[in-house]
C-alpha cells in the first residue's frame, strides 16, 4: 500500500513542477544555511584548536606584575620575574622544562631589503615550549645564551621577505645596525589565534636581545615565562608549586599579594573552545530560522493544495479512498518536498563550504551528523508542516468536497 | 424475483444546525431496487433527492430508518467501512465528470482499483480493457482536457465500472452535456443496464428520465411516485 501512496504522492507533486520547486527552495536554503554554518563553526573551532596546539599544550604562563593589588589593578609587566626564577622552576615536580622571553620590534636589514620584525630573546627550550621546529640549520644553545652570542634564527616570513630564494644560513642580517649571523630557520606556523603572523619572528638568545637590542636597566628580568608541565591534569598542582616558589623567592609576606600572575593555558583553551562551541550553536540557531520559514512555506503550499484539490479529495473518497489514505498521501507529499529540499540544501551547503574552504585555504570538515541532521530535519519539517493540511484533507466531508467549486 | 440490491425502509435524514435548529429533509422514504433495475430519481430542488442519492451512495448516514445495500445494513458503519463499501459495491458518475485533470485517462479510470490494493500493471491492463469498452480505445495516455465533454463522461463511466460494482449511481450525468451527447450517454447507460448492471440516476430532466425503466419521484422528503416512467410521463402529459 505504501508504495502506491508514495507513487500517487510523487505524481501529485510533480504535476506542479514549478510550484513544488519554489516550495523546496525554502527548505533548501534553510538546510544549506545550517550545513554551512555548522561547517563554519566547526572550522573556527578547528582553527582555535590548531592555534592553541601551535602555541604548545600543557603550559603555564608566568607574567610579571600582579593582576590586582589591594583591589586596584596595577600595571601588568612591572619587572618582577627574573630568569633565575624561571630556571629555579625546572626543579619542581612534574615540570618538563621552562623558558622565558622578551620581545622587541626591530627593523631587519639584509642587503637592499629591510623588514619590520618581532625580535624575541629567549632560551633554546622555547622550541619545545612553543611547539616550534627548526626547518634548516640549528637552534642556538645554552652556551650562546650565556655568552650573548650574536646568532639569530629566522621565522619563514622573515626568510621570504629578506632573502627570497637565497639560502639565509650563514648570512648576516643587521638589526639596529648590529650584524647578527643567521644559524637557522623555523618551520612556518601560519597565522595565530588573533590573525597575527607568527612567522614574522627572529629568535635570538635572551641575553643577546637584552644586551644588544634592548638595553635594559635590569637585564635579568623577563617579559613572559613559560612552564611546560608533563600532563594536563598536573597543571593545577604545578601552578600551586610555582606560586609557592615565586612567593618564597620574592620574600612575600602572607599579607602581601602575588607580584606575578600565572595563567593556566588549558583553562584558557577550554574557555575559548566553549566560546567556539556557543558560536557554532548561535550560527546554527540563526540558520534554523530559515528552516522554520521554509517549513511554513511548505505548510502554506500544502494548505493551498488541499483547498485546490478539494474536489479531487471528494472524488477519491467517493471512489473508495479511506480517510487515512488521504491523510498519508498528503503527509508523504509534504515529506517528499521537504526531503528534496533537504537533499538539494545538503549538496549546496557541502559544496559552498568546500568552495569557501578552498578560497580561505582551510580544511572544512563535513561530519556525518550534518547529513543525519539534514535528513532528520527533512522528515520532521515534512511531518510538522504537512500534518495540519493532511488532517484537514482527511476530515473533509466527501459531500461538501464534491460540491466544492 | 430478482435479488434486491437496495432496500430502504422509513429512511429519514435530519440536518441539525447550530442554535438548536433542525431541518428534516427525508421524512421516511421506503423502496426496494432489484438487481438489473434502471431507476431515475426525480424531484424539484430542495425535495431531498440529492440527500437520498448521497445516502444511497454511502457518502452520508441516515438519521433514521434502515438502508440495506446488497443485504448489508449501512447506517451503522464507520467512515472507513463506508469507504470500503463505496470502493467495492458502488460506481459513481458525476455531473462534472470529476476527472483528475493532470492525470492520464488510464490513471483516471483505474483510480478506484488503487484503494483495493491492485498492482500497477494489472490496474493499467484493466483500465485499458474498460476504456475499450466505452469506445475510447487509443485514448489511454491522453489527459482529460484533450477530450470532449461526452468523451470525458464516458471516461467517468469507465471509472465507475472498473471495480465491477453492484450499482452505478449517476448524479445528473448529462447536466453538462448538449442534447445530442446526452442521448449518446443515456443510450450507453441503457445498454449497460441491458447487460445486467443496476443503475440509479438522479435527474431533473424528464427526457433523461425517459431512458430509465422506473421512476421514483421525491417531493418534500417523501416518495410521491414510484412506478413506471412511461405511466408517470403519460399522467403528467410530458
Amino acid at each position: 500500500m505504501f508504495r502506491l501512496i508514495f507513487s500517487e504522492a510523487w505524481i501529485s507533486i510533480t504535476a506542479y513542477k514549478m510550484r513544488t520547486f519554489l516550495t523546496t527552495l525554502g527548505i533548501m536554503i534553510g538546510v544549506a544555511a545550517v550545513v554551512l554554518m555548522v561547517a563554519v563553526g566547526q572550522t573556527v573551532q578547528n582553527v582555535i584548536d590548531e592555534s592553541f596546539e601551535s602555541m604548545g599544550g600543557n603550559l603555564l604562563i608566568v607574567l610579571p606584575g600582579a593582576s590586582t593589588s589591594g583591589g586596584v589593578r596595577t600595571a601588568m609587566g612591572r619587572p618582577t620575574v627574573s630568569r633565575q626564577d624561571m630556571d629555579a622552576m625546572k626543579d619542581l615536580k612534574d615540570v618538563v622544562t621552562t623558558s622565558y622571553a622578551t620581545q622587541s620590534g626591530v627593523q631587519a636589514v639584509y642587503g637592499k631589503n629591510n623588514w619590520s620584525v618581532n625580535a624575541m630573546g629567549t632560551t633554546p627550550d622555547y622550541l619545545d615550549v612553543g611547539n616550534w621546529e627548526i626547518d634548516r640549520g640549528i637552534m642556538f644553545t645554552e652556551r650562546d645564551l650565556k655568552s650573548a652570542a650574536s646568532y639569530v634564527v629566522l621565522g619563514q616570513t622573515v626568510v621570504d621577505e629578506l632573502f627570497g630564494f637565497e639560502d639565509p644560513i650563514g648570512k648576516s642580517v643587521r638589526l639596529q645596525n648590529i650584524p647578527f649571523m643567521v644559524i637557522g630557520t623555523l618551520k612556518a606556523k601560519g597565522p595565530g589565534l588573533t590573525g597575527d603572523d607568527q612567522d614574522n619572528l627572529i629568535m635570538m638568545p635572551f641575553s643577546t636581545l637584552r644586551q644588544k637590542i634592548r638595553g635594559a636597566r635590569r637585564p635579568q628580568m623577563v617579559s613572559i615565562g613559560f612552564v611546560k608541565v608533563n600532563s594536563e591534569d598536573k597543571l593545577d598542582a604545578v601552578l600551586q608549586r610555582v606560586t609557592y616558589l615565586l612567593r618564597a623567592r620574592h620574600h612575600l609576606k602572607d599579607t602581601q599579594e602575588d607580584d606575578f600572575t600565572i595563567r593556566n593555558m588549558a583553562e584558557l583553551v577550554e574557555q575559548v573552545k566553549k566560546v567556539g562551541f556557543y558560536l557554532s550553536l548561535l550560527l546554527a540557531a540563526i540558520a534554523s530560522i530559515s528552516l522554520i520559514v521554509g517549513s511554513i512555506g511548505i505548510m502554506n503550499m500544502m494548505l493551498v493544495s488541499v483547498t485546490e484539490r478539494t474536489r479531487e479529495i471528494g472524488t477519491r473518497k467517493a471512489l473508495g479512498a479511506p480517510n487515512r489514505w488521504i491523510m498519508i498521501q498528503f503527509l508523504v507529499e509534504s515529506i517528499l518536498i521537504s526531503f528534496m529540499g533537504s537533499l538539494m540544501g545538503l549538496v549546496i551547503g557541502i559544496g559552498a563550504s568546500q568552495i569557501g574552504g578552498y578560497i580561505f585555504e582551510k580544511d572544512v570538515p563535513i561530519s556525518i551528523w550534518t547529513v543525519v541532521l539534514s535528513f532528520s530535519v527533512a522528515v520532521v519539517v515534512g511531518v510538522a508542516s504537512g500534518l495540519f493540511p493532511a488532517i484537514k484533507a482527511m476530515k473533509l466531508d466527501p459531500i461538501d468536497a464534491l460540491r466544492y467549486q | 424475483m430478482a435479488n434486491p440490491v437496495v432496500e430502504v425502509k422509513d429512511l429519514k435524514k435530519t440536518y441539525y444546525m447550530p442554535g438548536g435548529m433542525s431541518q428534516e429533509v427525508l421524512k421516511g422514504v421506503s423502496f426496494t431496487i432489484e438487481e438489473g433495475d434502471f431507476v431515475a430519481i426525480m424531484g424539484h430542488s430542495g425535495s431531498g433527492k440529492s440527500t437520498l442519492m448521497n445516502t444511497l451512495g454511502c457518502l452520508d448516514r441516515p438519521t433514521g430508518g434502515t438502508y440495506l445495500l446488497a443485504g448489508r445494513e449501512i447506517s451503522k458503519l464507520s467512515d472507513e467501512e463506508l469507504a470500503v463499501v463505496r470502493g467495492q459495491t458502488l460506481g459513481f458518475v458525476f455531473q462534472n465528470f470529476n476527472l483528475l485533470m493532470k492525470r492520464s485517462i488510464a490513471d483516471n479510470v483505474s483510480l478506484p482499483l488503487l484503494y483495493q490494493g491492485v498492482g500497477k500493471s494489472e490496474m493499467y491492463e484493466r483500465a485499458k480493457e474498460m476504456i475499450n469498452k466505452v469506445g475510447l480505445k487509443g485514448y489511454e495516455d491522453r489527459i482529460p482536457n484533450q477530450l470532449s465533454g461526452g468523451m470525458q463522461q464516458r471516461v467517468a463511466i469507465a471509472r465507475a465500472l472498473i471495480n465491477n460494482p453492484k450499482i452505478i449511481l449517476a448524479d445528473e450525468p448529462t447536466g453538462n452535456l448538449d442534447s445530442q451527447t446526452s442521448d449518446e450517454i443515456m443510450t450507453f447507460f441503457q445498454n449497460l443496464n441491458k447487460s445486467g448492471i443496476t443503475i440509479i440516476l438522479v435527474t431533473h430532466e424528464p427526457d433523461v428520465a425517459m431512458y430509465a425503466k422506473r421512476l421514483i419521484r421525491i417531493a418534500d422528503g417523501v416518495v410521491e411516485y414510484d412506478g413506471s416512467v412511461k405511466k408517470y410521463m403519460e399522467r403528467s402529459h410530458v
